[in-house]
């Protein structure tokens, strides 16, 4: 075997009392893809990040190419080899795509003080043809572009300077199958070079599927490393768990019935080339899927259902009484957990406290007045239901990892009573663990009568589910299949493409 | 890192609390024998005013926003009370007629940029400029340089039992709404992140109105409280207040950017050493332009130190 390309030995990293890395040795190999997996909070991220220059760590130490490592920033790291894609927002939304690109290194383009944008532009062309962005403008600003075209560019910002090692961080999850692929097919391209990947995804089959090597961490501590030979599933989940999961993962019922009462209807809704006359109706205890590639309007069906998107025509309907705003929506009892969850979902700014009670607070409120007593029992409940791991009801939500974030948006939404859930990929970026326990709990209020829409690009998740699938293609609904036995996904993709 | 930033984090925390107790050392150890009660009227005089006007400009900043107008919306409304007093010799009529023109002026400035959909700071600066106008075209009506009220009528209302009294309700009532009422909830929540605000059923044009309009109450009730130390009122009655305002909201503690970790505190206590800090400079006998710029360059300094709680942690596990 070849001399390792970075070695990290004995590393540690404390954030005040907690310890986040505890004496974990890690190891990468020129030519290797490896795979960094475990629960929210067992530490891949940090040690990653640590490799990458965006923190230093409490302990330890670090050679890269066979010298002494400790990157003074991302910047410093990436200019000597190690490049990472962050799962949070990276790009900046004021800016252009092209300054976005070349964000710290605009004076290459420079002449006595002005920027040659032309040349900036045509550089930024070609650095986003690495990502299949080639028809995409680089002056227009980064808000025109969707989650999954911002997370394109900054893979393509990273790639473009040729890193030695290319650090992932959960980066899939924002991207569609097609995204996706792109990312793999740059994985390879690494390996071909014999250059090597450090890859850290919740999805274990992806994992399993590109990875040479796995690392499992736990609890900020290194469980066990498996070369490709000795992947296995089961096992690979109960070495990132620690106990075997028990109870079923999707619901096993293949009982897809529900009530004939239509709960939430959109007819004939029209909003440019994403909603094309589409017609749906969720029932009163009905687990309604929806599903179809990233771009197909599933999104924005969401978000017009929950009154946050203005159709051009048709209306969205709840009880009868039509939904026009995200407050009339609300009255009517119908909750949105949004895709993008530190944008649109939570208020990062805040406590896990305010976040939860935002949307209950008339409910709390006794004469208008809300008393710290109501709204911490509100709170507390939630935070006891769904298991959110924190210190206090006033810790940041900021310093919560994915799952305990989406627990957070979920304990919001249920605190305030929602009878109608709106789940925009619920589980994007959560654990295995918190998964299962998400899932439970949707079927859970299935069981209690309440509707859920749930819309996701994972077809296993909508196939494990739904009582009633609908996909979505261009805007229209190409497809609907309902709740049996024999449901799988080829059945499904046929509608997608 | 982490734990770095959160030290720095508590010393923001702290640094406004430490900053008055600074300034009022100074302060007393400076003046010495001279302190007299009347030289602790006048400093409440002078605080109380700016605290009242901050306070309700709490709520503004909390969402993010701000108003550079305040001070020219103070003027004007001590004006009107004035004329209106003038004309019809009823001191309730006069305040009635401040606390309207207060949150009159609010209430244009705010649904100017709800409906026009427009920067608030842009039309903030818009109603600077023409509230300034209005002074001048109201005083020049007036036939002369100025605008009074007779000081026999206005000074049995001169005692700092009254002022300290309509201070305390006003911050009292403000700190009420602010944390238990949903009203005050959301203002916070809405300027933490719009944009979840507005998915979790937040009104944000609303909710920015009536921000200004609480402000607007504060406006009212510092015209009255001018009007009633000063009966004079010129062109350049409360033409400070607005920076004042501004600089004394960030020195108390408030973030620049609003959101969840604004408090209402901060107006007093921003207000109270703004206030230490002129007298400072005063038995220093700095001129009113080196003045200035000291309270500018704090300014500056405190918004500097204050971001670094905006620099969040990159890594959020």
């Amino acid at each position: 075997m070849s001399e390792p390309i970075l070695q990290m030995q004995n590393i540690s990293k404390h954030f005040g009392l907690t310890v986040a890395l505890d004496h974990v040795d890690l190891t990468v190999y020129p030519g290797e893809i490896r795979g960094l997996i475990g629960e929210n909070g067992s530490g891949k991220s940090t040690i990653s990040s640590i490799a990458a220059g965006m923190q230093p760590a409490t302990e330890g130490t670090m050679k890269f190419k066979g010298r002494d490592w400790a990157p003074k920033s991302m910047t410093d790291a990436l200019e000597h080899g190690i490049g990472m894609v962050v799962q949070e927002r990276g790009t900046i939304g004021g800016v252009s795509i092209a300054e976005n690109i070349f964000l710290g290194n605009i004076d290459q383009f420079s002449t006595a003080g002005f920027v040659n944008r032309r040349k900036m532009n045509q550089a930024a062309k070609e650095i986003l043809s690495l990502v299949g962005m080639e028809n995409i403008d680089p002056a227009l600003p980064t808000t025109v572009l969707d989650l999954q075209d911002r997370k394109l560019v900054e893979i393509a910002k990273v790639i473009a300077r040729k890193p030695d090692i290319f650090v992932v961080d959960e980066t899939t999850t924002a991207l569609s199958q097609t995204g996706r692929q792109k990312i793999y097919d740059l994985m390879k391209e690494q390996k071909k070079q014999n250059k090597s990947v450090l890859f850290i995804s919740h999805d274990l089959d992806e994992l399993m599927e590109v990875c040479d090597t796995l690392t499992v961490l736990r609890d900020g501590n290194l469980i066990k490393s498996l070369t490709k030979e000795e992947f296995d599933e089961e096992e690979i989940k109960q070495l990132m768990v620690g106990r075997e999961l028990k109870g079923d993962y999707y619901r096993s019922d293949y009982d897809g019935s529900y009530d004939k009462e239509v709960v939430l209807k959109i007819e004939n809704g029209n909003f440019g080339e994403e909603l094309k006359d589409l017609t749906l109706e969720l029932h009163k205890g009905e687990i309604l899927g929806v599903g179809g590639l990233s771009s197909c309007g599933m999104h924005t069906l969401g978000k017009a259902l929950f009154g946050a998107v203005p159709l051009q025509s048709g209306r969205v309907t709840a009880g009868g009484q039509t939904i026009t705003s995200e407050k009339t929506a609300m009255q009517h009892k119908i909750g949105y957990v949004s895709k993008d969850r530190d944008t649109e979902a939570l208020n990062m700014d805040a406590s896990i406290l305010d976040n939860i009670s935002i949307a209950g607070l008339d409910k709390i409120a006794k004469h208008g007045v809300i008393t710290k007593k109501n709204e911490r029992n509100l709170v507390k409940e939630q935070i006891s239901s769904l298991s959110v791991k924190c210190r206090e009801p006033k810790q940041a939500v900021s310093e919560l990892s994915g799952g305990n974030k989406q627990k957070v948006v979920f304990g919001k939404w249920i605190g305030c009573d929602s009878e109608i859930l709106i789940l925009d990929c619920p589980t994007r970026g959560v654990d295995i663990g918190v998964k299962q326990a998400m899932y439970q709990l949707i079927y859970r209020m299935k069981k209690e009568g309440k509707s859920i829409l749930i819309i996701s690009e994972e077809l296993a998740e909508l196939i494990g589910m739904s009582d009633r699938l609908v996909i979505m293609k261009d805007g229209a609904i190409s497809g609907e299949v309902t709740r049996s036995e024999s449901l799988n996904e080829s059945a499904v993709i046929g509608y997608m493409i | 890192m982490k734990k770095k930033i959160n030290l720095k984090s508590k010393v923001v925390e702290i640094v406004s609390l430490v900053a008055l107790a600074i300034l009022a050392v100074t302060y007393l150890v400076m003046m010495g024998d001279r302190l007299s009660p009347y030289m602790l009227q006048t400093l409440l005089n002078q605080t109380i005013i700016t605290a009242v006007v901050s306070t309700g400009a709490v709520f503004i900043y909390t969402t993010g926003a701000f108003d550079i107008s305040l001070g020219s919306a103070v003027a004007v409304s001590a004006i009107s009370g004035a004329m209106v007093y003038n004309k019809t010799e009823s001191l309730f009529l006069m305040f009635l007629t401040m606390i309207a023109v207060g949150l009159l002026i609010e209430l244009i400035d705010s649904a100017l940029a709800a409906f026009l959909n427009l920067p608030v700071f842009v039309t903030t600066i818009a109603m600077l400029s023409v509230l300034s106008a209005l002074v001048k075209i109201m005083i020049a009506s007036g036939g002369g340089a100025k605008i009074e009220v007779p000081r026999a009528v206005v000074k049995t209302l001169d005692s700092v039992g009254l002022k300290v009294l309509i201070l305390v309700v006003f911050i009292g009532l403000c700190i009420f709404i602010y944390n238990y009422t949903a009203l005050g909830r959301r203002e916070k929540f809405l300027g933490g992140n719009p944009i979840c605000a507005k998915l979790t059923g937040i009104s944000v044009k609303k909710l920015s109105i009536l921000a200004f309009l609480i402000a607007g109450v504060g406006v009212g009730l510092a015209a009255f409280l001018t009007v009633v130390r000063a009966p004079t009122i010129t062109t350049s009655t409360a033409s400070s207040i607005g920076m004042d305002v501004i600089i004394a909201i960030v020195f108390g503690g408030m973030p620049a950017s609003g959101g969840a970790r604004s408090k209402i505190s901060a107006a007093l206590v921003g207000s109270v050493s703004m206030v230490l800090l002129s007298q400072i400079m005063v038995i220093l006998n700095f001129s009113a332009g080196i003045s200035q710029c000291v309270k500018s360059i704090l300014f500056l300094a405190v918004v500097t130190l204050s971001g670094l709680k905006g620099r969040k942690a990159m890594l959020t596990r």
